[in-house]
Order: structure tokens, then C-alpha cells, then sequence
């Protein structure tokens, strides 16, 4: 039982860092119809950023995290204006492939400034408060401080974001680019600076999962593509285009990673992982909570 | 009529520069006899370049020591580095390019065992040495008789931490590992399970994972609830380290061991205060070489500021003997394995900073493995030594 709790806790985890990153490719495609392949870049950027925050210039690691959201927002807008808006009335798949082939002009960027040695965040650098002893759980089970404050700091952006979403200015603005960006550019909507916040608010999610990745496992040029590729994967589970089916897909997806690797097999993790995701868009082709695609002209 | 003579202009260009082209690579060719090219191939980039970097330092030294002393037969030593990037698929492309170069000589390398057994058919091909400084897989040197290695089988090394646990930690009964799901990892774990079977251990676990994975938890989760009393780390050093840490995270106090593959500087960046205890088995221990190899030592930190560690030594070696080949056999490649393949008994042994290495027929070879312990963030020999080639 304490095994199994573990287990869940260890789901939630990574489900929290999959949600974070998976609704910037939500967010992105509901407005573009984009599928922005070079977000898990950003993401492994966001884990750089902060790495390099508190080790070359010793800042603290609270001002670090902000920092790197901050630089990342950039990036993800700079990144936005320079390759994907000169093609924004190009056919899809011109941006599509400019996206492939900005990830991979990213990854070797970083390849070719930090080196593809791995980084482990010090642990001098790490906030007492995260470093501090596991908390025990009823039956035994026993979870680490980190843990904790990664599922606590996902719920709570992810809140944000849907009050954001919902109740602000520019939420609405957004809500109306994804209905139909056209019409919404025709009642008075800046659409150039919608998209430009989009990619900003989807960047900052995304470099907040790189840090934390950063913190719990290690920082290193190809985690982008490996949490992007799963990221993407929770993202088209929960029905790509929508942020709340984005967070769920995230969390199913990593449950189902840490109960496949804990209790059948650590060599098919991944495997059992995307079969979930497979069955569910063989009975749900338009994803957990995605719209019928039909409506969509 | 114009056409044709500016066709024919054009032509001649294009015969001037060929003939040119091809005089001056005679004459490079020429020069170049003044020199003794070998490559030395290894992870020089990628996820597993601390390896790498340590090769290409302990090499360099060696080839700076020769060069220094009058070079080889009176001419320059070269180093010509392939980076593999530790992957198999890089290793034949690396091979093929240094097989195809017939002013190479040798390779020294290379460090991974499923890259030295991708290049082993291409250099067995060309007919060129191939002598690995780290490749610990049983079946490297098997088929080839240009695959030469100067350290330990991983059936002996599997052995060998399966004997040390039972008979110098004791009070260890139920072990669980973590293999890294390659030649090396896989090999090294079968060579352990069938000895520590036999020693009564017992193995509640075998978890395998990939080169890229990060995230241990859910394995560690499950491997906890089995309570273990020692965890057995057949991979590299960086998923080890992650492990180590991770595993301390998750609350789990066994004693943790892992193999050669562990052994590295950067094991100890990676896993940070949890490496603290971990024991780790390797093929050569300076602080229990003899003067050369501490001598090897001082030199190597004044030409690099770092200390050297197992593979920096064992690359030095693995130059050294190459270029005794050269020297004694000749300076052709089949000369060289010829000179190699003699080097059959402990009387007509190279005589290293690592120890005496010569050959069976395979073109392995018998040296004895060493435990080191993490104390105060460095490696430290452990007490307990079990001194044995058996």
C-alpha cells in the first residue's frame, strides 16, 4: 500500500512537469494550429538558465527561477517573430517543418555552448526548504519535500493560468483567436500581440518544468526531446488545442509511466505509457476532452 | 566554334588543377613519413565525454613523454582522436574513416564495449590493431585477431564484487541492480548474477534502463518495498550517479556498489553528498600503483591541472604499448599485431603503470580489479583489498 502510494506521488510528479510543459503546446496550437516542436528546447533552456543563474553568477535559487521564466518568455517570443510569424499565411506545413528544424538548431546551440556533459543543480545552490527531509505519509510511505513542492507549484500555476484564461483582458482575447482568429482580428483584436503572449505565457510554464526537472534528475542538451516528445504526447491525449485536457493528459500520462516502470517493466516505461495514450485516441480521436474536429472547417 | 574552345579552355583548367592536386598529396605523403600516426578513438563528446576527456589527456601525455625522448625510431608521434560519442552506430562510421587512412597505424580504443565490438569487424577487415583501454564486455576480443584489450573481462569483474560482497562486506543477503541496457551493462550483470547465485546471494531485482533515461523513482519506489541490502550498479557513471542520489532520496539506506563503469570524476559531481560509502570495483588504483605511476601522476596534473584517473592510466599504458610494437616489431600494421600477439607470457609482459599486461589468445588479458570507496567526496582505496587474477 505504502509502495502503491509512492507510486502515485511519483506519477504526480512528473505528471506536474508533463502538464507544464504540455500546455505550451496546447496553448500554441489552439491559437496557430502550430505544433511548436521547438517548446521542449525552450524547456531544456529554462533548466540552463537557472543552472547557469546559481552557479556562474550565485544568485539564489528564488530569483533564479523567475529569472529563467523571464528569459525564456523572451526566447519563446523571439523565436515566434523570427521563424514562425514571416510564415504565419504560409501553408501549415511550412511552419511545421521550420518548427522540426528550429528544435534542432536549438538542442545543438546548447550543445555547442555548454557541452553535452550532464549538469546536477548543486546542492549548495538548492533552498534548504527543498533539500529537507522526506515527510512521512500514513502505511509507511514517504514523500521528499521537492516532490511535494513540484505537484504543489504545478497545481498552482495551473490555476493561475485558467483564471488567467477566464477572467482577464487578454485571457479572452486568446479565447477568441482560438475560435477563430480571423473574426477576432475583424472585432478589433491585436492578433500579432495575442500570439506573442501566448508563446511568452507557454515558454515561462515550460522553462519552470526545465528548472525543476533540472533540480530533481539532471540538465543535459536532449531532455528537451525527451520530456517534449512525451509532453506532446500528453498534450494530443488530453485533445490538443485544449489547456485543461493538456493538464489532464499530463498527469494520466505520467501515472501511468511511473505504475508501468514500477510495477511491470522499467524497460517499457515509455511503451505502456504511449499504449494508454493510443487506446484512448483510437476510441476518443479528438483526445480526452478535445473538441469533435468535424466543427472545425 | 567559340563554344568548343572555351569547353576545351575549361578542360585544361580542370587537368591543371587534378595534376596539381594529386602532385601535392604525393608530396604530403612524403613528409609525413617523418611521422608515426595512431588514432585513438573514445567518447569525446556526448553524454559519457568525462570518459572521453580523461582518454584524450592520459594519450596526450604519453604521446608529449615519447615526443619528448626522441619521438618513435626518430620520428614525431601523432594523435589523430575520433570522437564515437559512446554509440555503437558512431564507432563504425569512426572505424571505417580511420581503417581507410593507411598512414594510421594503430587505434588505441575504443572505451565502450558495444563501440570496440562495432569496430571490431571493420578493423579486423583493414587489418589494423585495435586496443581497447576499457572495454570490459566478455565477448570484445572473441573472433578477432587484431581486438586487443589491457584489462579485465566483465566475467571476472562480475566475479570478482560478487566474492568481494560475500567475503569482505558480509551481513549482505539480498541484492538488487540496475543495469544500463547495453553490452556492458547487460554482460557485466550476468557475469554478477551467476556467481552471486552461487555464493547464496540472493537477487530480488533486476531493473534495466536506457542511455537516456533521468527519472529512476518509480523503479527505485518498487525496488525499496523489497528492501534490499545492497544495490548493484552495472552501467556508467552518470545514470549511476542519478540512482545514487535518487535512491538516498526515495529513503533508501542499502549499501550501494557499482563496477568500472562507475569509476569517473564526474560520478561524484552527479550523485553530489549521496555517493558517500558507495563502493566501486576498477582495474587500477593509483594510490596502489608503484612509483612510475605516481610519477605518471604528478606529470599528468602539471600538463592539465586535473588529476588523472583509471582510464587516463590505462590509455597511457595502451599508447606505450603500441608504440613498443612499433618499435620492436616495425612500422607496419601487421607488424605491430604481430609484435602484440607475442606478448603471451608474464616473462615478455609490458611492464606499465598499471601493471604487467600480456595477452592469451584471444587478446585478453589477466590483471586483478581493486574496490575504492567514496569518503569525503573522493575515491579512497577501500580497507578490505582481495588481491587475486583467479
Amino acid at each position: 500500500m505504502a509502495q502503491f502510494l509512492e507510486q502515485i506521488i511519483n506519477g504526480l510528479v512528473l505528471g506536474g512537469i508533463y502538464a507544464l510543459i504540455a500546455v505550451g503546446y496546447t496553448m500554441v496550437y489552439g491559437i496557430i494550429q502550430l505544433i511548436n516542436f521547438a517548446h521542449g528546447e525552450i524547456f531544456m533552456f529554462g533548466a540552463y538558465f537557472a543552472f547557469l543563474c546559481v552557479t556562474t553568477f550565485g544568485l539564489s535559487f528564488w530569483v533564479a527561477l523567475p529569472l529563467s521564466m523571464g528569459m525564456c518568455a523572451l526566447m519563446g517570443m523571439l523565436i515566434d517573430f523570427v521563424a514562425y510569424r514571416p510564415l504565419r499565411d504560409a501553408p501549415r506545413l511550412s511552419a511545421l517543418i521550420t518548427a522540426i528544424g528550429m528544435s534542432l538548431v536549438l538542442q545543438n546551440l546548447a550543445r555547442l555552448i555548454w557541452g553535452a556533459r550532464w549538469r546536477k543543480f548543486p546542492a549548495d545552490a538548492t533552498p534548504t526548504l527543498l533539500t529537507g527531509n522526506a515527510i512521512p505519509l500514513p502505511g509507511g510511505a514517504q514523500v521528499s519535500f521537492l516532490d511535494v513542492f513540484i505537484i504543489l507549484l504545478a497545481v498552482g500555476l495551473m490555476i493561475g493560468l485558467n483564471r488567467l484564461i477566464h477572467l482577464t483582458k487578454i485571457g479572452k482575447a486568446m479565447r477568441a483567436c482560438a475560435q477563430n482568429r480571423i473574426a477576432a482580428s475583424l472585432m478589433g483584436i491585436d492578433t500579432n500581440r495575442v500570439i506573442t503572449v501566448t508563446f511568452a505565457i507557454g515558454s515561462a510554464l515550460g522553462a519552470v518544468a526545465g528548472v525543476m526537472v533540472g533540480l530533481r534528475e539532471v540538465t543535459e542538451p536532449a531532455m528537451g526531446y525527451y520530456k517534449g516528445v512525451a509532453a506532446f504526447a500528453a498534450a494530443v491525449l488530453g485533445g490538443i488545442g485544449n489547456i485543461t485536457g493538456a493538464m489532464l493528459g499530463g498527469v494520466v500520462l505520467g501515472v501511468a509511466e511511473a505504475l508501468g516502470a514500477g510495477y511491470i517493466s522499467s524497460e517499457y516505461r515509455l511503451a505502456i505509457a504511449y499504449i494508454i495514450m493510443i487506446l484512448v485516441i483510437i476510441f476518443r480521436p479528438s483526445g480526452l476532452l478535445g473538441k469533435s474536429t468535424a466543427t472545425r472547417a | 566554334m567559340k563554344k568548343s574552345r572555351a569547353f576545351s579552355t575549361v578542360l585544361s583548367v580542370i587537368c591543371a588543377v587534378a595534376f596539381f592536386t594529386i602532385l601535392s598529396f604525393t608530396l604530403t605523403s612524403c613528409e609525413t613519413r617523418n611521422e608515426i600516426k595512431i588514432a585513438v578513438a573514445g567518447p569525446f563528446t556526448g553524454p559519457v565525454a568525462a570518459f572521453g576527456e580523461m582518454i584524450k589527456r592520459g594519450a596526450q601525455l604519453k604521446a608529449k613523454e615519447i615526443n619528448a625522448a626522441g619521438g618513435v625510431n626518430g620520428k614525431t608521434l601523432t594523435l589523430v582522436f575520433e570522437d564515437d560519442t559512446g554509440k555503437d552506430k558512431e564507432a563504425s562510421l569512426v572505424a571505417e574513416r580511420i581503417a581507410s587512412n593507411r598512414q594510421i597505424l594503430a587505434v588505441v580504443g575504443h572505451f565502450n564495449s558495444s563501440c570496440t565490438l562495432a569496430g571490431k569487424p571493420i578493423y579486423k577487415r583493414a587489418g589494423i590493431v585495435e586496443l581497447s583501454p576499457g572495454s570490459t564486455n566478455v565477448r570484445v576480443c572473441v573472433g578477432s585477431d587484431w581486438t586487443f584489450r589491457n584489462l579485465y573481462r566483465d566475467d571476472f569483474q562480475g566475479a570478482f564484487v560478487a566474492r568481494y560482497i560475500k567475503n569482505v562486506l558480509g551481513d549482505i543477503q539480498k541484492i538488487a541492480i540496475f543495469f544500463d541496457n547495453d553490452d556492458y551493462g547487460r554482460g557485466l550483470k550476468d557475469g554478477f548474477t551467476s556467481v552471486a547465485e552461487d555464493l547464496g546471494l540472493e537477487i530480488i531485482a533486476a531493473e534495466a534502463y536506457d542511455r537516456d533515461n533521468t527519472d529512476f523513482k518509480a523503479q527505485l519506489t518498487s525496488i525499496k518495498a523489497k528492501n534490499p541490502d545492497l544495490i548493484f550498479l552495472s552501467g556508467l557513471y552518470s545514470q549511476a550517479g542519478l540512482i545514487v542520489s535518487q535512491a538516498r532520496e526515495a529513503g533508501i539506506t542499502a549499501q550501494l556498489f557499482g563496477a568500472d563503469g562507475v569509476d569517473s570524476p564526474d560520478f561524484l559531481t552527479i550523485a553530489g553528498d549521496a555517493a558517500e560509502g558507495t563502493y566501486v570495483s576498477t582495474p587500477f588504483v593509483f594510490e596502489l600503483g608503484g612509483p612510475e605511476a605516481q610519477r605518471m601522476a604528478v606529470a599528468f596534473e602539471e600538463m592539465h591541472e586535473v588529476a588523472p584517473d583509471t582510464w587516463a592510466a590505462l590509455t597511457y599504458d595502451a599508447v606505450g604499448m603500441i608504440i613498443e610494437a612499433i618499435e620492436k616489431g616495425g612500422e607496419n600494421r601487421t607488424a605491430i599485431r604481430d609484435h602484440l600477439a607475442s606478448i603471451n607470457s608474464p616473462e615478455k609482459g609490458y611492464n606499465g603503470i598499471t601493471g604487467l599486461t600480456y595477452f592469451d589468445e584471444n587478446g585478453d588479458c589477466t590483471k586483478p580489479a581493486y574496490v575504492k570507496i567514496v569518503k569525503d567526496g573522493q575515491f579512497v582505496p577501500a580497507e578490505g583489498q582481495m588481491l587475486s587474477t583467479e
